[in-house]
């Protein structure tokens, strides 16, 4: 069958779902395309016994609250989405065991952040000045580039915001070097490397920023429904603006006109017709079902190029205690054995990062239970060389009582005990779910030249296909859950301007 | 503390962002992209969880007067050439055509995961209600072919979880499971210490009663065979009793897989044998046919309810009795609605519903927080209470 649309959106993850919102509130004529039987892609949970389980989102930075709401929040809100959020006072707990090692609890908001940072390191006043400095700076060289409409007076540029582009132009741990923080004082300011998936001699400084100043100044944003009600939410307002939404229902080519301009998909057996295609699926996926002859040189060389992001193998366990009385306090433990991320990205048990839902939502769990949720990230695929279908399930099961174990000694409490519910997932869980390549949960690797600058000052000379726009953590503004729902939004208005005949960006 | 060293940078690498990314990308190849297939991660999880296996029937033998012993090969000739591996307890969902529909009906694999490299074996009870299971033992012979999805489930072993000790309570053809957890435990790929509790109306309905016997007297299980006339075994129903007779004195996981009526006797049953939830698991074996035995049951104002339901913008006006699930009445009106495990849990079913009131047993309602606030149900276990509007999500 044929199906005519003004727009179709591959994929309901994160990024696709608040395309697709924007597109259905603005009259747009669209139908999103989801291969599994439920929105959110990563943005999901699980049920096992009388536990559901947060299958991805630890916090989202950028939320603030109710009365000074951050980035995320208003985007939820333009868009009509009823999600709510919970803060969280903690950024997180860092633990490195070991000679120089150290235990720190860093709190949100600038005061208390400070105050909790100078506390655990005495000396880094001074550094932490400059370091509020720089962001002031970057937040002015962003509002003058904005401005300027993304062509700023290099010379204003280099003489006003010449440390905003030296912390653009860096990798993390230079920039904080440069500003003169001492090595533990990066290790402990750098803890959030993770979340982006790059460690911090490679990290772009400037997109760590970003983050960390969005955590800091609003704090860990939690929905109480788990990221799944989010994905919800999302859903609710594309059904609520006469949106369409098709669950498994998976895309399985890309049509082109004899332009090279996109002009629909195959999905199902049937043929989605549309003037605009917005894909949430990584531009390798896209390729891979598309006639290269009509994907440009260049692309094909960009996509070639680009390292493939890196995956997770997560813990969920229920347990039949309380937090209390198991002695867990932190809703966020970041937990190392060795002190550079150099070091914990490539060792096995390199780092991996705990976390205690009920703390933040005590409700999250049955009276009287809690549940913890490891994360390890998988930087290359060392941790699964062994790993056959036939030994996979034993692989799961021996992975998590390492890991608990080690959490156990290193927390000096006693979980495996108490254990009601266990599941693990891994890149060939992600791989599944998702179909992303190599299992990534985070599109492309955000390092060295492929960072979020290098990506985002090069926005419409690549990927720049007729008819087609992408959206999720494989864009430019990297990974996370508030840049992916944004990476939608911004993909709708490129397309919303493609189908009223507007030009694009 | 060590003095950091001074670090100087220079803005001018702002300018080189743009070269040296044009260089990288300039020097890379410009044809296909890697497939998919060829990562790793994505290989496995083609090979754990294929959409559908393509198999043929190669064996068949009766086990009871009602129950038959289906043997499952892959069928290299359709395009699978080896099983999906699984773990003990685990079942499959097979799809049978009923006339021009497509019925899905989950069955547990009763063999052994270390089998898994040549077979599945499924023991399927004949129901004599012109259903999918009387379908199979008229159909299915050896060179039959057969559609089954991926091993599904969790009434799995889990080591981390589960205590050393376990005891097994079966009904009737609900031993299945525990046949392969068993077979595991004899190949030594599972290190519980195993109680097998198994009760049938009589000697003849216990299922692979010799193998059990054999696998006791060697020393691997123990088997308490549970009869209602005490012939060739203990005589009674299982229930508390019997459990904390056989059971070991230290902290043991319970399992339970058996009918409906067996888990409802045995749920009232469970606080006097004092075991911590986490040590409690049961296999919600089929359906639930009867919601009005459901201790959280509500009244129907009526006797039928019209169902509509949506599916790819689509609508159809079937009718829905009270007591028949929302999956059930839909197949009845032959709509291919999708489904799996047929007990609530595995969300295969995931629809919305539109308008309307359900009954949800608490039971096995496995659905999210955030499904009960915007409105979504598991069509396999959930009643209707009113007129209802259904948008499903055919396969």
């Amino acid at each position: 069958m044929i199906y005519e649309y003004d727009a179709v959106v591959v994929g309901a993850g994160n990024g696709g779902l608040t395309a697709a919102a924007t597109l259905c509130r603005e009259g747009i004529r669209t139908v999103l395309l989801e291969k599994h039987n439920l929105p959110g892609g990563v943005a999901s949970s699980f049920v096992r016994g009388r536990f559901e389980f947060e299958a991805s989102l630890h916090e989202l930075c950028g939320v603030g609250t109710a009365d000074s709401p951050g980035s995320v929040r208003k985007l939820f809100s333009k868009l009509g989405a009823d999600a709510d959020f919970i803060n969280e006072k903690n950024l997180f707990r860092t633990i490195v065991t070991g000679q120089d090692g150290y235990d720190v609890t860093l709190e949100s908001g600038w005061d208390a952040f400070r105050a909790s940072f100078v506390r655990a390191c005495p000396g880094a006043g001074k550094s932490l000045d400059r370091l509020e400095k720089l962001f002031r700076k970057t937040d002015e060289a962003l509002r003058y580039n904005d401005k300027k409409k993304g062509r700023p007076n290099k010379l204003v540029m280099m003489m006003k915001y010449g440390k905003f582009l030296i912390s653009a132009s860096h990798p993390l741990d230079d920039v904080l070097r440069y500003l003169g923080f001492s090595l533990r004082e990066r290790l402990i300011l750098e803890t959030y490397w993770s979340y982006l998936g790059v460690p911090a001699y490679e990290l772009n400084a400037f997109h760590y920023f970003e983050m960390l100043k969005g955590y800091i100044d609003g704090g860990a944003g939690i929905p109480p429904h788990k990221s799944y009600g989010l994905s919800l939410s999302l859903a609710d307002v594309i059904l609520k603006n006469g949106g369409e939404i098709r669950y498994n229902t998976e895309v399985t080519g890309f049509i082109y006109g004899e332009d090279g301009r996109v002009t629909g998909v195959y999905a199902g057996g049937d043929e989605y017709r549309a003037k605009h295609v917005i894909s949430n699926v990584i531009p390798n996926n896209v390729f891979e079902m598309s006639d290269l002859k009509h994907v440009p040189r260049k692309d094909r060389k960009l996509v070639n190029a680009r390292k493939l992001g890196i995956s997770f193998i997560c813990i969920y366990l229920g347990l039949d205690r309380t937090a209390e009385e198991l002695g867990i306090k932190d809703y966020s433990v970041f937990i190392a054995h060795r002190q550079s991320s150099r070091g914990q990205a490539d060792a096995d048990m390199g780092m991996y990062v705990v976390n205690c839902l009920n703390v933040a939502v005590p409700e999250a769990t049955p009276e009287g239970t809690c549940s913890l949720f490891f994360t390890v990230p998988v930087f290359s695929n060392g941790m699964m060389k062994n790993v056959t279908p036939e030994n996979y399930a034993a692989f799961k099961s021996e992975t998590a009582r390492k890991y608990i174990e080690d959490y156990e000694k290193t927390l000096g409490v006693s979980i495996k005990d108490s254990i009601e519910e266990i599941s693990v997932s891994t890149p060939a869980t992600f791989a599944r779910y998702f179909g992303a390549p190599n299992g990534t949960a985070y599109g492309y690797e955000l390092s060295g030249w492929d960072g979020v600058m290098a990506r985002t000052l090069s926005l419409g000379s690549e990927l720049d296909i007729k008819g087609l726009s992408f959206c999720g953590g494989h864009s430019a503004s990297g990974d996370g859950f508030g840049v992916s729902y944004e990476s939608g939004v911004k993909a709708a208005e490129k397309a919303i301007a493609d189908i009223r005949g507007e030009r694009g960006e | 503390m060590k003095k950091t060293e001074k670090i100087k940078l220079s803005i001018s690498k702002f300018l080189k962002i743009i070269p040296d990314r044009l260089k990288r990308i300039e020097s890379a190849s410009d044809g296909r992209p890697k497939p998919r297939s060829s990562y790793k991660p994505n290989a496995l999880a083609e090979a754990l969880h294929p959409r559908v296996q393509h198999l043929t029937v190669t064996e068949t033998r009766d086990l009871s007067s009602d129950v038959r012993l289906f043997t499952l090969r892959p069928d290299a000739s359709r395009g699978t050439d080896r099983l999906a591996p699984f773990s003990a307890g685990q079942y499959i969902t097979v799809f049978v055509r009923v006339g021009d529909r497509v019925l899905s009906r989950p069955y547990s694999i009763t063999s052994a995961p270390y089998e898994a490299s040549e077979k599945y074996e499924i023991a399927v009870k004949r129901k004599n209600n012109g259903g999918v299971s009387d379908r199979i033992h008229e159909t299915w012979r050896p060179g039959t072919s057969v559609d089954v999805s991926e091993p599904m489930g969790v009434f799995t072993y889990e080591p981390l979880r589960d205590a050393a000790d376990v005891v097994a309570v079966a009904g009737g053809v609900g031993v299945t499971p525990f046949r392969s957890i068993v077979r595991s435990v004899l190949h030594g790929d599972c290190a519980a210490r195993l109680t097998l509790i198994y009760g049938a109306r009589d000697r003849e309905s216990l299922l692979f009663f010799d193998e059990f016997s054999a696998s006791a007297e060697s020393g691997a299980i123990r088997f308490i065979p549970v009869t209602e006339n005490g012939d060739g075994a203990v005589r009674g129903v299982i229930g508390a009793d019997i459990i904390s007779e056989y059971a070991p004195d230290t902290a043991y996981s319970l399992f339970i897989c058996g009918p409906q009526a067996m888990y409802r006797a045995l749920e009232k049953q469970l606080p006097a044998l004092g075991l911590r939830r986490k040590y409690v698991r049961a296999e919600v074996f089929g359906q639930i046919t009867d919601p009005w035995n459901e201790p959280d049951a509500t009244v129907p104002d009526r006797d039928v309810y019209t169902l509509t339901v949506r599916r790819n913008g689509a609508e159809e006006q079937i009718l829905c009795r009270a007591d028949e699930s929302l999956l059930s009445a839909m197949e009845r009106a032959g709509i291919d609605a999708p489904s799996r495990c047929r007990s609530g849990e595995c969300g295969f079913c995931h629809s919305r519903l539109v308008t309307g009131e359900c009954f949800i047993p608490e039971r096995c309602d496995r659905r999210r927080e955030a499904d009960a606030v915007y409105g979504y149900v598991h069509p396999c276990c959930a009643f209707p209470r009113s007129d209802l509007t259904l948008e499903i999500n055919p396969v």
